[in-house]
């Protein structure tokens, strides 16, 4: 989204923010340290960034939990966004289709998924399969809906013109409506992603032996603040690196959403039809 | 869609319509039946599939006969209540004041986007550690998590206002909280709306999450009881119970956001618009008579 | 000193006749890379009716957005009945491309709009605003919602909402652009009446350089990149005016004046 040279002036827009969050986090530590805050219920950030050196460094006991967790809510993800994909481009092909299936995903939408939880525990038990289920079950409903929803909104102008070009239906489709409904799918692909990770971890906090859900209840209720805190801050690290992989790829895919994409693209493809030309 | 059967079914297509509901239904029945036989003859383990019949009997026991759901509902429906409007009182206040000082939204982007990667439901322990079992950290966590979809959409609806709208409105003289209240916020609130809908559902969710973890009362512990006991029937029987509650709240939020922003559909502007060439109109009777 | 020289000018001004007044006026966008405008310096008389031609991008949106304060200039002196320009004031009202009507209120709402924002509405207000709206052909739809009325019927409840501001000089830019030739000719007749009526000061920015001779009495032709107002070229029929204007030799060698100032630049 940046322009090339914006990067040289990444600290002057950098450095504003840092010194708030130095600022804050010292405020913080004063509030605490000067006794008109409780500390167990909220831990100075020293105390965090202890429990963080301790989890990562020291003990180095997260990356068990934080792989496990991480691992979940991608294998749901995957399921989950196949399945609502293949049926929402099944819906999109054939009105029958989606005629007589949709009702009954409408039914699961309304449904929250998360009271599925100790019931899919039950089905596949402890492990990670009950963690993957509830994942996939979760995340599924923004994907199929926000892909349909794309596949759908054709413009009838468009869809004119290639048909006057004398174009095929699977033309159409392909060459049209999916590139149609890519930044839409995307959009729904990014929510689908974090729903999926709540699902791991709604799924963790129910029963489990492993993951980061585990590591919060089990901090948590030893009245640790500063551990489950640091715990928090590591699933946020799962949710960024699981939302900045999605961002790259819808950047990647939907380049024409995005100018400084587009123009990248532009040239490239300039280049591979100079070179095509030359030959 | 609903439109295109309205329609057809204005236009003579009667029978058409006739025919896919009974096609519709023949489905259902063929699924539910095939599932009963299955049951019966011992095909499905009726832990992972208890049979219709075994869900119908639990929705009378929990009903009727035990009545023992109807508490539940109640203490968790509240809590969701409670929870929801605090949290979308409070999330849609801090995005108005967010969206229109561009200093506060400079500096609270990043930790935005933080919050907006963090699984926001996992603080559930956190604040039950914090605040102790019983209703107010169940509360916190339902604020917590509907906080989030209001204060994201009336942010987005409040930062992409219409340039040229905005710069009638400057070129009128018009003072910030007039910008805001005349401006700003109508046209927001199609978005602010969808982030109400957004947030009622994860109080739902929320509500759930925290009853699991403390296994005291509400619907969530409800099926997780029953879950225990490896009573699926009953289980089933609470998990179509939220189903009906969703359902209820989608059509509810549908038929509200249609009345908040009538202008946003037919029978609406018809309706508004009467409304008010009627109050004009006594309003100049009421003038001449004086 | 600096209120002395400017209450000086507004004498002088005065004086004149002219109520805007511009000189070197320049503004850039992005710290000084996008120069919009550049050393426009002009006039513009009491009552007249002004339009602005010039290719697309040249700055004529820009400058309408000066004077009436939206943006800052980046140069030279800007002066609106005398006063200088900073910030939004009240004695320009504008119009846009598009209607910006408010879709939640209904037609007279729309046209309340700007009273509302200053004080609370009389029943005196009341009644121009209905005054206002059968003047622009509109008294059976004052409770209709705009997404109820066509794009010409928008731009008209725009128009009584600019001339309810009461501000004694109006800011068109390009106000019938979306609409239909037809719609768009027969707005800009009634467009001249009500304003001779009103007894308006108008600037009026159009791509369309007929309909910009047309109407004005005198012509801004702006060149482009960066915009620098080329020459203001007086337009001296007589008013009322009729479309059988535009087919006399007279018109047609206006017209081909300013096509030229256009074409050389
Ligand atoms: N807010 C802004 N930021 C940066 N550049 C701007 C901005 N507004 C206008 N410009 C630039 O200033 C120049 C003049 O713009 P302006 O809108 O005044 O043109 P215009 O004559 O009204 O064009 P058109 O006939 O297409 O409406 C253009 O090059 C435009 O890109
Ligand atoms: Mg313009």
């Amino acid at each position: 989204m940046h322009e090339p040279r914006d990067f040289l002036f990444w600290p002057a827009r950098v450095l504003p923010h840092l010194a708030l969050l130095v600022a804050l986090l010292g405020l913080w530590e004063w509030a605490v340290a000067s006794g008109s805050v409780d500390t167990i219920m909220v831990p100075r950030p020293s105390a965090i960034m202890a429990a963080i050196f301790e989890l990562y460094v020291t003990k180095g006991s997260i990356y068990q939990h934080f792989f496990i967790t991480l691992a979940e809510a991608v294998f749901g993800f995957l399921i989950g966004a196949g399945v609502a994909i293949a049926l929402a481009v099944s819906s999109s092909l054939s009105e029958n289709f989606e005629r007589y299936v949709s009702p009954y995903a409408v039914v699961l939408n309304v449904t929250p998924g998360i009271a599925l939880t100790p019931i899919i525990i039950a089905w596949f038990g402890y492990g990670m399969g009950s963690k993957i289920a509830l994942a996939a079950v979760i995340c599924f409903f923004p994907i199929f809906v926000n892909t349909l929803t794309g596949l759908r909104q054709t413009d009838p102008d468009r869809e004119e013109l290639f048909r006057s070009f004398g174009a095929s239906r699977r033309q159409v489709f392909t060459q049209l409506r999916v590139p149609a409904a890519l930044p839409l799918m995307f959009a729904g692909l990014k929510i689908g992603l974090t729903t999926a990770l709540i699902g791991a971890v709604v799924a963790e906090f129910a029963q489990a032996t492993a993951g980061v859900g585990v590591l919060m209840s089990r901090f948590s209720f030893a009245l640790d603040m500063a551990s489950s805190l640091a715990t928090l801050l590591s699933m946020t690290l799962i949710g960024l690196l699981l939302f900045y992989t999605m961002e790259f790829l819808d950047d990647r895919v939907v380049f024409w959403r995005r100018d400084a994409r587009m123009s990248a693209v532009s040239r490239a493809r300039a280049r591979a039809w100079a070179s095509g030309a030359e030959k | 869609m609903a439109d295109v059967v309205t329609q057809m079914a204005a236009t003579g297509g009667k029978s058409l319509r006739q025919r896919q509901n009974a096609t519709h239904i023949g489905i259902f029945l063929t699924l539910i039946l095939l599932w009963e036989l299955g049951a019966l003859m011992g095909w499905l383990d009726p832990l992972f599939f208890p049979a219709p019949s075994a869900i119908l009997t639990s929705f009378w026991r929990i009903y009727f006969a035990q009545g023992n759901i109807w508490y539940h509902l109640y203490v968790s429906l509240g809590l969701v209540f409670a929870g929801f409007t605090a949290g979308s009182i409070l999330g849609i206040g801090l995005g108005a004041v967010v969206g229109m000082n561009g200093l506060v939204r400079r500096f609270l982007q990043p930790y935005v986007i933080v919050l907006e990667a963090t699984p926001r439901i996992a603080v559930a322990p956190l604040l039950i550690a914090a605040l102790g079992f019983g209703a107010t950290s169940k509360i916190a966590i339902i604020m917590l998590v509907c906080f989030f979809a209001p204060f994201i959409n009336t942010l987005s609806g409040v930062i992409n206002v219409d340039r040229d709208r905005m710069e009638l409105m400057r070129s009128l003289g018009a003072s910030k909280l007039q910008v805001l209240r005349k401006l700003v916020l109508p046209e927001a609130v199609p978005v602010i709306m969808a982030g109400e809908r957004l947030a009622l559902t994860s109080a739902l969710s929320g509500v759930l999450v925290a009853e699991f973890i403390q296994r005291d009362q509400g619907i969530g512990t409800l099926i997780l009881t029953y879950t225990r006991n490896l009573n699926m029937a009953s289980a089933f029987a609470c998990i179509l119970t939220l189903t009906l509650i969703g359902f209820l709240i989608f059509k509810g939020m549908e038929k509200l956001d249609h009345h908040i922003a009538y202008w946003k559909n037919e029978a609406g502007l018809r309706r508004v618009g009467a409304k008010r060439a009627q109050a004009w109109a006594t309003a100049q009777r009421g003038q001449s008579n004086a | 000193m600096n209120t002395m020289q400017s209450s000086a000018q507004a004498a002088t001004a005065a004086r004149r006749g002219i109520v805007i007044e511009g000189r070197d006026v320049g503004k850039s966008f992005g710290g000084g890379s996008v120069i919009a405008l550049e050393g426009a310096s002009f006039s513009v008389k009491a009552g007249s009716f002004v339009s602005l031609v010039g290719p697309s991008g040249c700055g004529k949106s820009t400058l309408l957005r000066l004077i009436a304060g939206l943006i800052d200039r980046t140069s030279g002196q800007l002066t609106v009945h005398g006063r200088d320009v900073k910030g939004p004031h009240s004695d320009v009202g504008m119009m846009f491309q598009r209607a910006t009507l408010l879709e939640w209120r209904t037609a007279i709402e729309n046209v309340l709009l700007p009273v509302e924002l200053q004080r609370t509405v009389t029943a005196a207000d009341r009644a121009r605003a209905t005054e206002l709206l059968a003047m622009v052909g509109l008294k059976d739809f004052a409770f209709s919602f705009p997404s109820q009325l066509s794009g010409g019927m928008q731009q008209r409840v725009a128009l009584a909402r600019l001339l309810q501001t009461g501000a004694d000089i109006l800011l068109l830019d390009e106000p019938f652009g979306a609409l239909d030739e037809f719609t768009r000719e027969r707005l800009n007749i009634e467009l001249m009446r009500i304003v001779g009526e009103v007894g308006a000061t108008t600037l009026f920015v159009t791509h369309n350089i007929l309909e910009a001779i047309f109407l004005a009495d005198e012509v801004m032709v702006m060149t482009p990149r960066p915009g620098r107002l080329a020459r203001m070229v007086h337009v001296p029929f007589a008013r009322p005016r009729t479309p059988e204007l535009t087919l006399t030799p007279e018109f047609n060698a206006l017209v081909a004046e300013v096509r030229d100032i256009l074409g050389t630049h």
